[in-house]
This record gives structure tokens, C-alpha cells and sequence, in this order.
């Protein structure tokens, strides 16, 4: 591909675009002399701070959530275990089921799975009093946790969709 | 005396950026007439964000960020205004002569060109406004538009070769 265009880029080039209008550069001279407005849009950026604040948030409540969930499952183990060695005909016996039952009649983590089922590049930004642009990345997943009890083969499935957002630095020429 | 220093600054600030936006002005907005239809769309563009770019810049040293910033913001507006976009879509498709005019022209031969441009896919397209008529360098443009120098470059090959196509069908 090492066809000669410069008679095409010649004729480009001696197109010219048309002038500005007065009635813009009037408007522009406004805005510019306005150092208390800021731009349109301007509010529409994620900060950096924001961002890091609600995603901190947001983990923090699906850590508390899993933990949550964890803490209740081995509560409801112990509680088993003393009814079965309670009821119980057999005393001799009961010692052994019981500590079978304290082994095997407990929610255990089984599985974790994450899918990321979106991604999108939604372009450079400029950050809060930043000079420096940002790379806007949204990926949208879902998690999935399992516990399983062995004892019982009940099972305890938590799934739940997650939103992340990376601001990549971008760095300039 | 720190006031009188004060003002003088800001005047050639002031200075400044009438001469930088004389220059890059019409070139900026011609690349913001190619996601929307009317001249006042692309003037509201521009001016959000030349007024961004240079309250943070103060210079035009790193033209492909605010050729970025153009994009970007365009195409917020777009997907922001998805109704009127389809509005203006239809309103173009009905009456192509009625879009008020991105380029001077002067003869036939430029109209021919300048209708010829309007054919190119929009990817090759922009490249070729950013090198024609802003005379950014195809490191600049891989940066304006996230794409490497030499993608930027196969675009602006492609558009040419594209072009010269097009061009005797007319």
C-alpha cells in the first residue's frame, strides 16, 4: 500500500473550513472570562474520591454480608450437634455421632465463583483538578458463593451482580 | 504592584488562548460537525471543551488530549440525546442539501470532494480531519482516539485510498 496521495492530500488541503461565527466566539469569550463556571458537563465526571468512597462502601457491605452468612451457618452447626446427642438411645454411641456431626453437619465453603460478562472502554476523562486523563473501564460480574453441609447435603448459594469501575492513568506526550 | 502584575498575566492568558483558538477554532470544530448535524451542536461541543481543556492546560502542547476531549464529549451528547440524534438522522437523510455547510467551497470539484468525505466510514474519516485540517501528527491522533500511531496511520491510507475510489463514481 504505497500508492502516492499527495495530489488528493493537495486538494484536501485546499479546502478550507468554514470561519467561525462572531456569535460564537462572543459566547466563547463569556465562558472563558466566567472563572466561577465550570464547563457543562463538568459535574457529570466520577471523581476519583467519590468513586473510591462508594466502591469502599459497597465492599464493605458485601463483606459484612458474606461474613454475616459464614458466622450464622456455624452458630446452626453447635446447635445440631447437642440435639443429636441429646436424643440419642444409644450413650455409648452418641459421643461418636456427635463428633461425626461436629465435622460434617456445618455449612463449608465449596465453591466461588466470579463471571465477568461485560466490559466496556468508555474513554478518557479528566479527574477532579487533575491534569492528567483517566481511562474510564466498566466491567459489569456476577459472584456466586456455596456452602455446602455435608452431614444434611444442604446447600447455601449467594449470588450477586457487581459493577466495577477503573479509572486507568493515561499518560500524555 | 502584584496586582498590576496580576492583571497583566491575566490579559496575556487572555491573549493567549484568542490567538490558540484562532488557530485550531475552525479545524476543531469541522471534527465536532461530524457526530452532530447542526453548526450550533458542534459550537456547544467545542466550547465545553476547549473552555475544560484550557482552564487545566493553559497551552495547546498536548492537542490530541483536547481533540479527545471533542469526542468524548460529542459522543455523551449523542448517546445522552439518543432521540434527537435519530431526529436529526432522519432530518438529514430528507434533506442532504440543507446541512449548513463544514467546508468553504469554491467549484464544483471541491463540492464533489467535500460529498466524497461525507461517504467515508467514520473511522477513517475523523483521522483524515485531524491530519487535513488540525494537522495533528498520527501520534496525536493514536492518543485522541486510543488507538496506536500505526493504527492512526492505516486509517488515514484507508481513507485516502477510499477517497480516490469514491471520487470517479461521481
Amino acid at each position: 500500500m504505497n500508492e502516492d496521495f499527495s495530489e488528493l492530500e493537495a486538494q484536501l488541503k485546499a479546502l478550507r473550513p468554514a470561519p467561525l461565527r462572531e456569535s460564537f466566539v462572543t459566547r466563547l469569550e463569556q465562558a472563558m472570562s466566567d472563572p466561577a463556571a465550570p464547563a457543562d458537563g463538568y459535574d457529570k465526571i466520577i471523581r476519583p474520591v467519590q468513586f473510591r468512597t462508594r466502591w469502599l462502601v459497597g465492599l464493605g457491605l458485601a463483606a459484612a454480608a458474606a461474613l454475616l452468612l459464614l458466622v450464622r451457618a456455624n452458630f446452626q452447626a453447635p446447635q445440631g450437634e447437642k440435639r443429636v446427642a441429646s436424643s440419642s438411645p444409644e450413650p455409648t454411641v452418641a459421643p461418636v455421632r456427635a463428633s461425626e456431626g461436629a465435622i460434617q453437619n456445618t455449612f463449608i465453603p465449596a465453591s466461588h465463583t466470579e463471571v465477568v460478562y461485560h466490559q466496556r472502554d468508555e474513554g478518557l476523562l479528566f479527574a477532579h483538578n487533575s491534569d492528567q486523563p483517566v481511562r474510564r473501564l466498566r466491567s459489569l460480574s456476577r459472584e456466586t458463593l456455596e456452602w455446602k453441609n455435608p452431614a444434611t447435603g444442604a446447600s447455601l448459594c449467594v449470588s450477586y451482580p457487581r459493577e466495577q469501575v477503573e479509572l486507568v492513568p493515561v499518560s500524555g506526550q | 504592584m502584584k496586582d498590576r502584575e496580576k492583571v497583566m498575566d491575566n490579559v496575556a492568558t487572555h491573549e493567549d488562548w484568542r490567538v490558540c483558538f484562532s488557530e485550531v477554532g475552525p479545524g476543531l470544530l469541522l471534527f465536532a460537525r461530524q457526530w452532530v448535524q447542526s453548526t450550533a451542536d458542534a459550537e456547544d461541543i467545542v466550547q465545553e471543551a476547549f473552555v475544560r481543556f484550557w482552564r487545566r492546560n493553559h497551552n495547546l502542547a498536548n492537542r490530541g488530549l483536547l481533540y479527545a476531549m471533542v469526542r468524548s464529549i460529542a459522543l455523551d451528547l449523542i448517546r445522552r440525546d439518543s432521540r434527537r440524534a435519530r431526529r436529526e438522522a432522519v432530518v438529514v437523510s430528507e434533506s442532504e442539501h440543507s446541512v449548513e455547510p463544514q467546508l468553504q467551497l469554491e467549484n464544483e470539484s471541491q463540492q464533489a470532494l467535500a460529498m466524497a468525505l461525507q461517504r467515508l466510514p467514520s473511522d477513517q474519516r475523523e483521522v483524515l480531519v485531524m491530519k487535513i485540517w488540525n494537522d495533528l501528527t498520527f501520534a496525536e491522533i493514536g492518543e485522541a482516539l486510543g488507538v496506536s500511531q500505526n493504527t492512526a496511520a492505516s486509517r488515514y491510507r484507508y481513507g485516502l485510498a477510499a477517497l480516490r475510489k469514491i471520487l470517479p463514481a461521481q
